[in-house]
């Protein structure tokens, strides 16, 4: 059954997207500030939604706020930061139950939106800073998420990937900045990014639910009238130009497993063909990349391919022993080759379609998932469903898929390999 | 067959529960409107389960560690194709998992619901395997074990396990070790095959919008007879006491990790049911985001937004976990224990005893929302032997009462073990 979508605008760069869902037993609400990712602000404006899902003037402390939404039935707010290519996004997201599955019939939906806006525009600051205590925490907790980046091998290799495939780009830079930037934050710094982009960033609000919601757009709009608002302007990345060379990058660290990441630019702009050349390649477990290199060769425990389709890229992403790591790079490429021969038979490119078709139609089952859907969706400008997608997608033919895959140029491969791998 | 509704007032929430002629379990949640199916095809047998018998075999055999994932990943290969083969015609996503104690086997679709299904149940009682496939694999695992030991939240958590247990197999590595998976022949496979998926052991749950008839129909074409084995598993005696109060290992991470771990008496059933909820109430009560204890530690800088705590149980084993960041560990653990023995004297917040039983009960409910959450639930009730409505019910109905035996029975502040990894720094790098 279709979600019922709808769009509307309720301030200069600020947009209201409801997405009515009959089935829903709860009520989603996703507040997206879109920017520019730049060197400079990416830190201070990655601990902005983490100051904001945490208290607010009435709420001032996270125990206060908590206290609070545990007794909406467990309702939550929580802030994070997402890179989309070369922006970055600050986002609140907000969920409870419907008030029908309250014990006593509680409007918590509206409660919650109040309480979701104030954290957005009422935090619990003075004196043009945020308040010293809760930031300082704040600014821990980045630093040290900043320096956990590494604790999880497969993502750190990804993330040093990135910066080698988007050399001089603003997709480059890690979604929550440099340490270095980091330390410089400060509460004023905080607070005054913290306005400036309440002005200029592109706002963009989701609302999940079995039925429209009258009260919470009016809230949400109410508190955004409040902002003097100087908007920016649309987000939007570039297509990341070919290295004149293969650029290759070996780290070493302490690791049992050896990371590789292959990175195949491109500039074909038809994305479904993309996706679909993507998935008989290496997105499924029925790829080329899973079936041959991992199965038939077990040169890999994972090995498979995702696209980054802001920024035209193709990656592999892959976990092998050292002493493979030339053939399984050998390999890939073989397998890419094949598909740029057309090598692959109408059941692998019918099947892969399939597959994409199913999580497709799944989409909509999920609050967070169709909000992603149609947010992905708004960065590009339009507002397609699952449904009219997979209308796309059913007319892409091989001959797409071969055109696809022979726009494919290597241009990085980057490896994260352990000391003692000699063997 | 026994065939019957099972619906909860409460919520106006609905399944049917099947006693199959064959002796298998099955659960089905029609979920009308929604567009994804799930099921899971599961049986009561994972990593722990490494002693047992049967009537035809009444001397209890013990066989090395890892022969359960090792199984969930030969029975993925029919004789003559990789059964995500199968599954790529009806564009399901397939997958399957090992647990300490179950393994299941399942897929997620939009369409094709029963091809995918008779897919699911054909191929998980069509093993086969040879000496050479058997053999092959070991790379592949051998792979698995050694990205596991990169991983710092995994180590932080059997290291813990390790100190926690002096003989209970949940202190192994699901996958097992290097060594052990080398022991690993065609025929010890299937000897554990067909010990523990025979479908009086198993249990086979759906969720979404199928019709429950036409899945019957399916069951009773697939569904293969088999004698009841009656198998017993068991467990070396384990003390109640914990085997080392103490684990660190180094690895390359900024922040010192740790797990605290309170060990506890095991019960089983539906009283296992209700101590892991009255346990997370303590949790909740002593240590959860809007308690005071947790304001404290956050405001000092002891842990950071990654501390969380959970109960942790199943077949023998019962304890609560306490992890997260910190560079100061130890000072957590003995504050911990500080804050418990406080509570037992002061007593727990009954203000916040009424609203964690709101916030809690909200969690349940959102679950109903989501096909995998309610299949997932279902298969745990059945392998449980209790219902699926349970948990939300045991939930509604708890009092404060039952929070303060619990935190007196379950947290006996001398059965520590806190695992502690702590970063190394060997930053090399080379470009």
């Amino acid at each position: 059954m279709a979600v019922i979508y709808n769009r509307e605008r309720i301030g200069d760069g600020i947009h209201f997207t409801t997405l009515i869902n009959k089935r829903q037993k709860t009520n989603t609400i996703l507040i997206h500030l879109l920017t520019p990712l730049s060197y400079e602000t990416a830190s201070v404006n990655a601990i902005i939604p983490y100051i904001l899902s945490g208290s607010s003037r009435n709420y001032p402390t996270l125990t206060h706020l908590n206290k609070k939404l545990s007794e909406l039935y467990g309702a939550v707010i929580k802030g994070s930061v997402l890179k989309m290519g070369d922006s970055q996004s600050l986002y609140l997201v907000a969920g409870c139950i419907n008030n029908k599955y309250t014990f006593d019939g509680e409007q918590i939906t509206e409660e919650m939106t109040r309480i979701l806006a104030e954290c957005l525009i009422d935090p619990n600051a003075s004196d043009g800073k945020f308040e010293e205590k809760d930031f300082e925490l704040k600014k821990q907790e980045l630093l040290d998420d900043i320096d956990a980046e590494i604790n999880e091998k497969r993502s750190y290799a990804f993330k040093r990937a990135n910066m080698n495939i988007f050399m001089n780009e603003p997709a480059a830079i890690s979604v929550k900045g440099s340490r270095e930037n980091a330390e410089k934050i400060t509460s004023g710094s905080a607070y005054e990014r913290y306005r400036e982009l309440l002005k200029t960033a592109q706002i963009e609000v989701f609302f999940v639910g079995a039925e429209y919601s009258e009260s919470c757009v009016k809230i949400l709009s109410e508190a955004f009238s409040k902002i003097d608002r100087n908007y920016a302007g649309d987000n939007h990345s570039e297509l990341s130009p070919l290295k004149n060379e293969v650029c290759r990058v070996t780290e070493v660290h302490d690791v049992a497993q050896t990371k590789m990441v292959m990175a195949f630019k491109t500039d074909h702009r038809n994305i479904v063909s993309l996706k679909l050349m993507n998935a008989v390649f290496g997105a499924t477990p029925i790829s080329k990349l899973f079936m041959n290199v991992r199965e038939k060769l077990s040169l890999c425990y994972y090995c498979s391919s995702g696209v980054n389709e802001k920024k035209g890229v193709i990656y592999v992403d892959s976990g092998v022993e050292h002493s493979n790591v030339e053939k399984a790079e050998a390999e890939i490429i073989n397998q890419l080759n094949a598909m740029k021969k057309g090598d692959f038979t109408d059941d692998e490119m019918e099947n892969a379609r399939l597959a994409i078709v199913n999580s497709w139609k799944g989409v909509s089952d999920g609050a967070q998932p169709i909000a992603d859907w149609y947010f992905n969706q708004s960065y590009f400008g339009g507002s397609d469903s699952p449904e009219e997608q997979i209308e796309k997608l059913m007319k892409v033919t091989r001959d797409n898929v071969i055109e696809a895959a022979n726009s494919l140029k290597l241009d990085t491969v980057y490896v994260l390999t352990g000391k003692e791998e000699t063997e | 067959m026994e065939r019957k509704i099972v619906k909860n007032e409460r919520t106006g929430e609905q399944y049917t529960y099947v006693k199959h002629p064959t002796g298998l379990d099955i659960y089905i949640w029609k979920m009308e409107d929604y567009s994804t199916t799930y099921a899971l095809f599961g049986t009561k047998y994972g990593s722990i389960n490494t002693k047992f018998r049967t009537k035809n075999e009444p001397d209890f055999i013990t066989v090395p560690n890892g022969i359960a994932h090792y199984l969930e990943h030969k029975l993925f290969e029919n004789e003559d194709c990789d059964v995500f083969s199968l599954y790529a015609k009806t564009g399901a996503s397939a997958n399957a998992y090992t647990s300490f104690d179950k393994t299941c086997y399942l897929f997620s679709c939009t369409d094709n619901v029963y091809e995918s299904l008779e897919i699911l149940l054909s191929f998980v009682q069509d093993p086969y395997f040879t000496e050479e496939t058997v053999r092959k694999e070991q790379g592949i695992i051998g792979q698995e074990i050694r990205m596991y030991d990169d991983n710092a939240g995994w180590r932080v958590f059997f290291n813990m396990l390790q100190g926690m247990y002096y003989n209970h197999p949940v202190k192994i590595d699901i996958a097992g070790t290097v060594e052990s998976i080398a022991q690993i022949n065609a025929d010890l496979l299937y000897k554990c095959y067909y010990t523990f998926y025979n479908l009086n052991n198993m249990v086979l749950s759906i969720a979404g919008n199928v019709d429950e008839d036409k899945v019957l129909e399916l069951c009773d074409r697939l569904l293969k007879n088999n004698d009841d084995p009656e198998l017993e598993t068991a467990f070396e005696p384990e003390p109640e006491t914990v085997c080392q109060s103490e684990v660190t290992q180094q690895l390359e991470i900024a922040v010192p990790m740790f797990n605290i771990g309170f060990k506890a008496k095991p019960e089983s059933g539906i009283e296992a049911v209700k101590a892991e909820i009255e346990t997370n109430f303590v949790l909740a009560l002593l240590a959860d985001e809007s308690s005071e204890f947790y304001k404290k530690l956050y405001d000092e800088g002891l842990i950071n937004s990654s501390f969380s705590s959970e109960v942790f149980r199943g077949d023998g084993y019962f304890c609560s976990i306490f992890g997260g960041e910190s560079r100061e560990p130890r000072l957590v653990r003995d504050r911990l224990i500080e804050e418990i023995n406080r509570c037992k004297i002061e007593g727990l917040d009954e203000e916040r005893f009424n609203i964690t039983k709101k916030s809690y009960y909200g969690a349940l409910i959102r679950d109903f929302n989501v096909a995998e959450a309610i299949a997932t639930t279902m298969i745990n009730a059945g392998m449980e032997k209790i219902s699926a409505f349970d948990v939300i019910e045991a939930v509604a109905n708890i009092t404060f009462e039952d929070v303060k035996k619990r935190l007196e029975a379950q947290f006996n502040t001398s059965n520590v073990t806190i695992s502690i990894i702590e970063p190394i720094n060997s930053k090399e790098e080379q470009n």
